[in-house]
């Protein structure tokens, strides 16, 4: 471990997970130059072009990773705290002396580039977390442990909320997937995501569908839990049943009180309600629970619909969408990322070609260089180059799970199941938002996105996990 | 901590939960791109044109009701390069409908290609007609723009309606929210009510097919937007007035400002000279400009605001008013006049009156010892135990007179005007000054700088016995129930309204007994009013005349500023007697008085060097 220690400063380092990160920036740099070329331009090397000026920041982020990678293994630990608590001054800086950029009070500004700080803050959360959790007598299924790691994150989360940049502080939220891993209760995650996916869907769907969700995966965990497959089945098209009876009693009686969404949400709830005193008096613990996972989502379903549609007023609605950090489309409905479908749909198996969409171009795709950079590659590169861009955002998190579990440290593990979980947010609500599954928030592309800070930011975070788990390697191979 | 096993398990748990992701995102992506037919068809159409949408811009209407700026439909030309046919088109034709010349055409094309996506303008100020024969001659990838246009019907008003134009590069960086090609007031009602007057811009996106030829409108209008017209001013203005206070400025150069005492409405405003706001619109404005900025009488400065004038004899009022309320004259106070004032060496001149005067007769002779007197025993009250101190007094009467500084009118470069303070005498004689150093203040001169539309101002306060409004161009705006609430507000002088009446007395006595301004007599209207001849270093004396009428219940107040007219009773006393006449008889039973007025040209040998 002494005599050719130093010789290699490569020794150790996972060459699979920097020639995707490679792969990728590259890709995301051929994007950018699509996405912001001029055939008109006089001077095409000029470096107010953003693909030059990208350029620029793509060698800077290689000197950054060459830093990252020659430090000592043991600071990572070391100041995991130091820079959680220089991360969260930075938030508050950016908060009182920072500069608004679309709505977000998120930024700092030296000259001409922008930095923000959000982005180093989550490297800092993630070591922090790694660092916590770590510890010898850490246990995830202590309650003060549990608000410990709660307070690591909700107190930069709170901050970045001040800042009106929701979008990117949800991110934190991300780490549900590390702490699933290092054993956070089965019945604590489901709840959550639950929570998370009926949100975003309550954005996205109707009601109604919503309501058959809700009713089709109850009965499915009923059935589960119980084992009792016809019962369940025939309670569940009774409740239909029902429904349908109502609605055409209704129409009959009183034409336009009811509608049929209407009478399968009363009939559903009361079903509800009845099952439930069954269960209690009986003690069937498994179907209580299920049915509260059902008034839980029936709660929060209609609640944010009814509260959404009925007692707000629209700039309150507006308010709120831009609070979560949805963005407020200004001319209307959902036309940007009806652009954006519409760019990468026309991009068909092989895409048009390096430079020659005209979608991206005349269309009206808006950021097409930062956010709505994966149009691009859809619109010029096909589904070819979509499913291989996945496919090396896909490879690169699994790489990085697979580093992670072969770490002899939790912290290193831990840290690079957080960095796996921050990349695969952005990913799925980034990629998500341009083809319509995600509300649009203003969140990058990992490595793609036009935007130093961005690329610089998410490189460290990446390459000190390579680190992490390039020490390991080291050490292992210098055991035997 | 848990062990590795069910670490493990859970690992495995994890990676189905990265996969079910992106195969949820890989299968969303390979419906749209593969299966859905439907993106590549919108696709094909969806190269789309933004079209900016104008909105007409909002009318001005003078206070009776006629078109003082009218906005009229045109055209702009636009090309979009790459839509042009390419087997080429008849050029000889187009110019000649649009008249420009070929070389100009040959040029812009030139330009558009630079940029062959980007719309161009070709040219703008295309009438209707010519609109309409493009259209039956319809040229490829050239479309025109609905604009509107200024036109000022009476052709009156230049500096006091601004006009509008093209916004400027410097303009659009001061204010980004503009864009390029888009018109903006300059100057004037246009520029200070802007914000009312432009109304908001639309949208419109078409959709074009493969061709680019426009195919219509893009999902049926759904994301367009409609361009919102600007809001129509009605002005306080007069134009019958304006016309004849234009008129009768003409050859001239100076300026008339005539207000309603009781609203604090300007009536009319003339700058002279003046130009015709149309001749700043349209393609010849460039020609017409330079024209404009190469005269030496500098027609495009509004004199009316900007100016700076010694108010001269007129100040007189303001004089006695102080002296009034500090206690140190009364109306019945008789002083003698022999030719003038004298102390020692310092002598300031006077025509030949009957003397003593007392306060009324002094006005209405405008006598000037009179007012040395007077100024004196309020700068030496002994109440303020220096003269410095009083002057301070002085000062500050002055300027609650709406003297030296803005008076907060609609006119965003309205002038301050100017009354020194104490520091600048302190400074220019070292400390030591006394009342008869500033001696000439007394009779409205020295330093002192007032515009015309502050001394119309003080007519109105003496019309009204001592507060004004704040003089206004705009009497209400379209939509909107009130103007300012600062054009509602009273304001009153230090000068307690009881005092007016003995000055109010002296004017008329000038106009309807015996005076100098006998001339402005109008049998049946109690005019009221005061000559002004204020020397200057350059030339003649300047003439102005200060009035109000009726004396009760005044209807109109105006001044009149003549730059070297000589007394003030020979040019400015007339046009003001005229434009009362007009204004209260609503006819002219002296049109050889206009005439003779209008003949009078005046030689200024200061500005055609």
């Amino acid at each position: 471990m002494t005599a050719n220690h130093s010789n290699s400063l490569f020794e150790g380092v996972d060459r699979w997970a920097v020639l995707l990160y490679l792969i990728i920036v590259i890709a995301g740099w051929l994007s950018i130059t699509a996405a912001s070329y001029d055939e008109t331009a006089v001077n095409l090397y000029s470096f107010s072009h953003f693909y030059m000026k990208q350029i620029v920041w793509i060698g800077v982020a290689m000197v950054v990773a060459l830093v990252v990678l020659l430090l000592d293994v043991r600071y990572y630990h070391m100041w995991a705290y130091p820079a959680y608590i220089g991360g969260v001054f930075l938030l508050i800086a950016a908060l009182l002396f920072g500069r608004e950029v679309n709505g977000a009070k998120a930024w700092f500004e030296f000259g001409s580039f922008r930095v923000q700080p959000v982005e180093f803050a989550k490297i800092a959360t993630a070591l922090a977390i790694a660092r916590v959790m770590s510890e010898y007598s850490f246990s995830i299924s202590r309650v003060g442990d549990l608000l410990r790691i709660g307070w690591i994150i909700c107190l930069p989360l709170f901050i970045i909320i001040l800042q009106n940049d929701t979008g990117s502080g949800i991110v934190l939220g991300s780490f549900l997937f590390v702490f699933y891993r290092e054993g956070l209760n089965k019945w604590l995650c489901i709840p959550i995501l639950l929570i998370a996916a009926l949100f975003i869907a309550s954005f996205l769907l109707s009601p109604m569908t919503l309501l058959l969700l809700v009713l089709v995966i109850c009965t499915i965990s009923e059935i589960m839990t119980s084992g009792e497959v016809r019962s369940r089945l025939i309670f569940l098209a009774s409740i239909f049943l029902a429904a349908v009876l109502l609605a055409l009693l209704m129409a009959l009686i009183a034409p336009g009180v009811l509608d049929l969404y209407e009478s399968l949400l009363c009939v559903s709830l009361l079903a509800g309600v009845g099952a439930l005193v069954y269960a209690l008096r009986v003690r069937i613990a498994a179907t209580t629970l299920t049915l509260l996972l059902f008034f839980g989502a029936m709660i929060f379903l209609p609640t944010t619909d009814y509260l959404f549609d009925s007692v707000l007023q629209p700039h309150q609605q507006k308010r709120i969408l831009s609070f979560l950090g949805i963005v407020s489309d200004p001319s209307g409905a959902d036309f940007n990322v009806n652009q954006a479908k519409i760019a990468i749909g026309s991009g068909g198996l092989f895409g048009k070609g390096f430079l020659q969409g005209t979608q991206i171009k005349y269309g009206f795709v808006p950021e097409r260089h930062t956010d709505f950079i994966f149009c691009t590659v859809g619109e010029e590169w096909g589904f070819l180059g979509t499913s291989f861009i996945l496919a090396m955002l896909c490879l690169l998190i699994l790489r990085l799970m697979r580093m992670g579990e072969r770490q002899e440290e939790p912290f290193g593990r831990i840290y690079c199941y957080c960095v796996a979980s921050i990349l695969l947010f952005h990913v799925l609500v980034n990629i998500g938002m341009t083809v319509g599954l995600m509300p649009v928030m203003g969140i990058p592309l990992p490595f793609m996105s036009y935007g130093g800070s961005s690329l610089i930011a998410f490189t460290i975070l990446l390459f000190i996990a390579i680190r992490l788990d390039a020490s390991t390697r080291q050490f292992s191979v210098n055991k035997f | 901590m848990i062990d590795r096993q069910e670490g493990f398990s859970r690992m495995r748990t994890l990676q189905w939960v990265v996969l079910i992701i992106f195969a949820l995102l890989g299968g969303r992506i390979a419906y749209i791109q593969l299966f859905d037919a439907r993106y590549k068809e919108l696709a094909r159409t969806n190269v789309m044109r933004r079209e900016v949408q104008y909105p007409p811009r909002g009318e001005v209407f003078d206070r009776r009701g006629e078109y003082l700026a009218q906005s009229r439909e045109c055209y702009d030309l636009m090309v979009v390069y790459r839509d042009m046919d390419k087997r080429g088109f008849d050029t000889a034709k187009l110019c000649n409908i649009i008249n420009i010349p070929p070389k100009r055409l040959k040029q812009k094309l030139a330009d558009a290609r630079m940029s062959p996506r980007a719309p161009l303008m070709i040219t703008n100020y295309v009438s209707k007609e010519d609109k309409l024969r493009l259209d039956a001659a319809s040229f490829r990838g050239f479309y025109t723009v609905y604009r509107t246009v200024r036109h000022y019907p009476l052709h009156v008003g230049g500096n006091l309606l601004g006009y509008v134009s093209e916004a400027s590069p410097s303009y659009l960086k001061r204010n980004p929210e503009y864009k390029a090609g888009d018109y903006v007031g300059i100057g004037g009602v246009e520029s200070a009510y802007e914000p009312q007057l432009k109304g908001r811009k639309g949208v419109k996106i078409l959709e074009r097919d493969t061709h680019g030829a426009i195919k219509g409108s893009y999902m049926d209008g759904h994301y367009d937007s409609l361009p919102v017209a600007g809001q129509h001013l009605i002005s306080t203005i007069d134009a019958r007035l304006q016309r004849l206070g234009e008129e009768l400025m003409e050859g001239k150069v100076g300026a008339a400002v005539a207000i309603e005492p009781s609203t604090g409405e300007i009536l009319m405003m003339v700058s002279s000279p003046t130009y015709d706001p149309d001749e700043l619109v349209g393609r010849e404005r460039g020609n017409n400009y330079m024209k404009m900025l190469g005269n030496k009488r500098n027609p495009m400065f509004n004199r009316a605001v900007k100016g700076k004038y010694p108010p001269g004899s007129t100040f007189k009022l303001v004089q006695g008013l102080i002296g009034l309320q500090e206690g140190v004259l009364r109306p019945s106070d008789m002083y003698p006049c022999r030719m003038g004032y004298t102390v020692g060496r310092l002598h300031v001149g006077c025509h030949a009156h009957t003397s003593p005067a007392d306060l009324r007769f002094a006005i209405a002779t405008s006598c000037n010892a009179y007012f040395c007197y007077v100024f004196r025993d309020i700068l030496e009250n002994p109440k303020y135990g220096s003269v410095k101190k009083g002057y301070e007094v002085w000062q500050e009467y002055v300027e609650s007179f709406g003297f030296g500084r803005r008076l907060g009118s609609d006119f965003l470069d309205e002038g301050n005007g100017y009354v020194p303070d104490r520091a600048l005498y302190d400074k220019r004689y070292r400390n030591s000054w006394n009342a008869l150093t500033v001696l000439s203040l007394s009779i409205g001169q020295g330093e002192l700088g007032c515009t015309p539309l502050q001394m119309a101002n003080l007519a109105a306060i003496i019309a009204n016995r001592g507060y004004y409004y704040i003089p206004h161009i705009v009497k209400q705006v379209e939509g909107s129930d009130s103007l300012d609430q600062r054009f509602y507000e009273r304001h009153y002088t230090k000068v307690d309204p009881k005092h007016f009446e003995p000055i109010v007395e002296g004017m008329w006595q000038g106009v309807n007994v015996a005076g100098t301004s006998t001339a402005a007599r109008l049998e049946g209207y109690d005019v009221c009013g005061k000559t002004g001849t204020a020397e200057n270093p350059r030339g003649k004396d300047h003439s102005t005349f200060l009035s109000f009428a009726p004396k009760n219940n005044p209807k109109i107040a105006i001044s009149v500023y003549v730059e070297n007219g000589g007394f003030g009773a020979s040019v400015a006393l007339p046009i003001a007697s005229l434009l009362e006449e007009l204004y209260l008889t609503d006819t002219i039973r002296r049109p050889e008085l206009v005439k003779r007025i209008k003949a009078m040209k005046i030689a200024y040998p200061a500005y055609d060097r």
